[in-house]
């Protein structure tokens, strides 16, 4: 039997442009090694090493920063304008611009290296205490965590509910599922930053300068907060994709990924909900 | 839902994980014990017997809520067992659903009290028949109660589900 090339048997695939910026982009590298810089200036200018050099740094990081988004916004017009606009009753996408599941795995895959790191620290610097929380540290009250946690708890059933929602076509219940996911999600930072922290940190409670407790606590739930952050700005994106008629029962795969983003955002804060509040209970 | 035995999980099963993880550890955490005549009976036990709806992702998201729910709790470190025989148990119920999803959870209840039974006397110094009683019952009357809300869920919601899947 004669073999066949590829051409030959592979049904024709569409041909996929690549915008010609998108090549060869030298941004990811300068603004990692920006970053990195910026990491080595925060750490001069915390320990009071080299001020100037610190500040210099920063600045350098900053600038490389206006460079890319100046680069960048003169492409976000045509960007936005080929993304955005309400598309056909049943128009199927095609994967953009890979596989999203495969995008999101790998992005579930390096947050499970971040945290999984910032969860090492945690526990390596609790081994060095006979106790823990150390002498000193306050008692929590979980109060509010647990409002944020019932929050969590009560996005993730909705977003489950939209997504099969509008993988059998009902729309109206979908957009409801998800704009009630996106006001909830809002809620948690709103908790946190806007009433957790300064409450901590202006009665003198807990701040991140009272010991290995409170450097670790504000360390880990900013570093989870700002991942919540991120989530709600996705489902804000979501809604608006949504109410522009883009997802439809064989179109789904963003919601996918912003909700199964979302549903990891969560597990990680059951985990810290245990460690930060519960675990600071065990003193009482 | 637990269609077919496949120990396979797929990335649009990660949300009913999270949420049994969640139930679990936020319901053993965050919520009290509810008193029950002497008993304390605790919530996160009581989805046990929705692992014969969700399947797999059901199973696996309790025995991490388990899991998370000990970091919480001053326990000794054989306490961190308890979610591999509460791993075990799950398992027996979704394999066990086919035929009587009430044979299952008695099974998971079995288990877990006579791990308790085990666990309570080295943890908390209780007489181990006490530990026993305590345990047994505790564990019963919250998976009891669960399985009547599956054999609710499965009776009403469950067939509209399926229908409109269909």
């Amino acid at each position: 039997m004669k073999m066949g090339t590829d051409a030959e048997t592979l049904p024709a695939q569409p041909e996929v442009h690549v915008p010609e910026y998108l090549e060869h982009s030298a941004w990811p590298v300068l603004i990692a090694l920006a970053t990195g810089v910026a990491l080595t200036g925060l750490f001069f200018l915390f320990k009071h090493l080299v001020l100037l050099a610190g500040i210099l740094m920063m600045l350098s990081f900053g600038a490389v920063l206006v460079g890319f988004l100046y680069s960048e916004t003169k492409n976000w017009a045509s960007a936005v304008g080929k993304s955005l606009p309400r598309l056909p009753r049943d128009t199927v996408l095609g994967p953009f611009p890979v596989d999203i599941s495969l995008t999101i795995q790998i992005i579930i895959l390096t947050e499970l290296l971040l945290f999984g790191g910032a969860f090492g620290m945690y526990f390596a610097i609790r081994l060095q205490f006979p106790f823990w929380p150390p002498a000193g540290a306050p008692i929590l009250d979980d109060f509010i965590a647990r409002i944020q946690t019932l929050i969590l708890i009560s996005s993730s059933v909705l977003v489950e509910w939209a997504v099969w929602q509008l993988k059998r076509g009902r729309q109206r219940a979908f957009k409801a599922g998800i704009v009630g996911t996106t006001i909830l999600g809002s809620l948690f930072p709103i908790l946190q930053f806007g009433f957790e922290w300064p409450h901590l940190i202006f009665n003198n409670i807990l701040t991140p300068a009272s010991g290995f407790f409170g450097a670790t606590f504000f360390l880990l739930t900013g570093i989870h907060g700002a991942h919540v952050v991120a989530g709600v700005i996705a489902y804000v994106y979501t809604d608006i994709r949504a109410f522009m008629g883009q997802y439809s029962p064989k179109n789904h795969g963003f919601v996918e990924a912003t909700s199964t983003y979302w549903h990891f955002v969560h597990i990680i804060w059951l985990v810290l909900f245990a460690l930060m509040w519960q675990g600071s209970r065990l003193l009482g | 839902m637990a269609g077919e035995s496949t120990l396979r999980l797929k990335l649009e099963d990660f949300g009913t994980f999270v949420i049994f993880t969640a139930i679990y550890a936020a319901g053993t955490l965050g919520l009290p014990k509810i008193p029950l005549l002497a008993y304390q009976i605790k919530i996160g036990e009581m989805p046990s017997a929705f692992v014969a709806i969700f399947g797999m992702p059901a199973v696996f998201g309790l025995t991490l809520g388990q899991f998370i729910a000990n970091l919480g709790v001053e326990a000794s470190p054989i306490a961190s067992l308890s979610p591999l025989f509460s791993f075990i148990g799950l398992l027996i119920i979704y394999y066990a659903r086919k035929f009587s999803t009430l044979a299952g959870c008695i099974a998971y209840v079995i288990i877990t009290s006579l791990w308790l039974t085990f666990l309570l006397p080295i943890s908390s110094s209780i007489p181990m028949t006490e530990a026993g009683y305590s345990a047994f019952i505790d564990q019963f009357i919250a998976v009891i109660i669960g399985y009547c809300a599956y054999v609710l869920v499965s009776r009403t919601m469950l067939p509209k589900a399926q229908a409109a899947s269909n």
